[in-house]
């Protein structure tokens, strides 16, 4: 057993990391786009609509605002870069990104990286970072991501 | 002048230089390590390098509903990375350049390095930073490393949402959220799952000399 070493350097040793579950997005999006590329098989699917709930935020979807735009690797796991927009309920607007992996058992993990009015009611959305874990539908049309903050 | 050179000389901090030629070598840290009482099992069945059985348990957080997937995280390494020069570009949204000097990876499931000189914070707006590892075994590893950083008036408390800070001014008590999200390119091997593990960092910026303490968590 190889043990480890903690340097000398190091003042805080362990410093922590909670998460607190924030929202649900359920998106739904058109049939997939696969093509073999010399990168690997890159997968086009358009965001067509989708909701998101949760205590501090209501959102749809703005309609064909982006997608997925992953690489299918070797691994069969799929590289994640998701962007689309969202409308909260109040009219603001939202962007989203997400970067991550999609296992081939439908599971995702990914992070969201999102961007909002610094003046508007969702401030607290922006510089903050989502650890995110969703489950894709048989039909690979819907995919209901879960939000949780990383505090 | 030498990059190299210019590096270790007059633009990093005589901090900097100091700590990391006091810096143990992964070869040392092998020489370091305890043979009893550690947190693994036994010699006679040792875990491989990188095997998740050498990590601590997971903590795992869910929603009020119990139809929320709980997700969990665990401690999978630590960093600790040493800047050294820093440069401002003043284009349209300004640029920044610190560059890493070198530091130390050490935790359950990734020992080794920072590669010396390997890449440094593009910071533009936000942390984003590009540099190597080298695993105690010799691999290369690439790291991507995204940040976000916020200063709150206070601590999170469960359920109640965090007020930003209204200054700037350290010397006011509150609490700052930098968390990184690094992502990792690894030779296939040992170091594969990291191909596949999303992590998030809880990070600490440390003065005297300027380095940074990233306590790194993978998504379970």
């Amino acid at each position: 057993m190889r043990d480890f070493v903690v340097p000398k350097t190091d003042t805080k040793v362990l410093g922590e990391v909670k998460l607190e579950y924030a929202f649900q997005l359920h998106g739904r999006y058109d049939a997939p786009h696969v093509a073999r590329t010399p990168k690997g098989n890159f997968r086009y699917q358009d965001i067509t609509s989708g909701d998101l709930r949760g205590e501090r935020l209501n959102a749809t979807v703005y309609p064909d605002s982006g997608g997925q735009y992953d690489t299918v690797r070797e691994d069969h796991i799929r590289d994640v870069d998701a962007h689309f927009i969202l409308k909260a309920e109040n009219g603001e607007w939202i962007y989203v990104e997400h970067v991550g992996y999609r296992h081939p058992d439908g599971f995702y993990r990914v992070i969201a990286y999102v961007d909002a009015d610094t003046k508007g009611a969702y401030d607290w959305l922006n510089n903050t970072t989502f650890v995110v874990v969703a489950k894709e539908s048989a039909d690979e049309r819907e995919v209901v991501f879960y939000y949780y903050v990383a505090n | 002048m030498d990059r190299r050179t210019f590096v270790g000389g007059a633009a990093a901090t005589a901090g900097t230089a100091a700590a990391l030629s006091a810096m143990a070598l992964p070869q040392d840290a092998t020489a370091r390590t305890t043979s009893s009482g550690g947190r693994g099992p036994a010699q006679s069945s040792p875990a491989q390098p990188g095997s998740p059985a050498n990590a601590p348990p997971a903590a795992y957080y869910g929603g009020r509903d119990s139809d929320i997937p709980k997700v969990g995280l665990r401690w999978a390494f630590s960093a600790t990375v040493f800047f050294a020069d820093r440069i401002m570009i003043g284009s349209p949204v300004p640029r920044g350049y610190t560059s890493v000097g070198g530091g130390e990876i050490w935790g359950p499931r990734l020992q080794g390095r920072v590669l010396p000189a390997s890449g440094a914070d593009y910071y533009r707006g936000t942390f984003n930073t590009y540099y190597m590892f080298e695993a105690s075994d010799g691999a290369l590893i690439f790291i991507h490393n995204r940040g976000t950083m916020r200063r709150f008036q206070a601590p999170p408390e469960a359920g109640k949402p965090l007020t930003p800070a209204t200054t700037t001014d350290p010397a006011t008590p509150g609490w700052m959220r930098f968390r990184a999200t690094p992502v990792f390119t690894a030779p296939v091997g040992p170091h594969d799952w990291m191909n596949r593990t999303v992590f998030v960092a809880n990070s600490q910026r440390q003065s005297n000399p300027d380095h940074t303490v990233f306590t790194y968590y993978e998504v379970l």
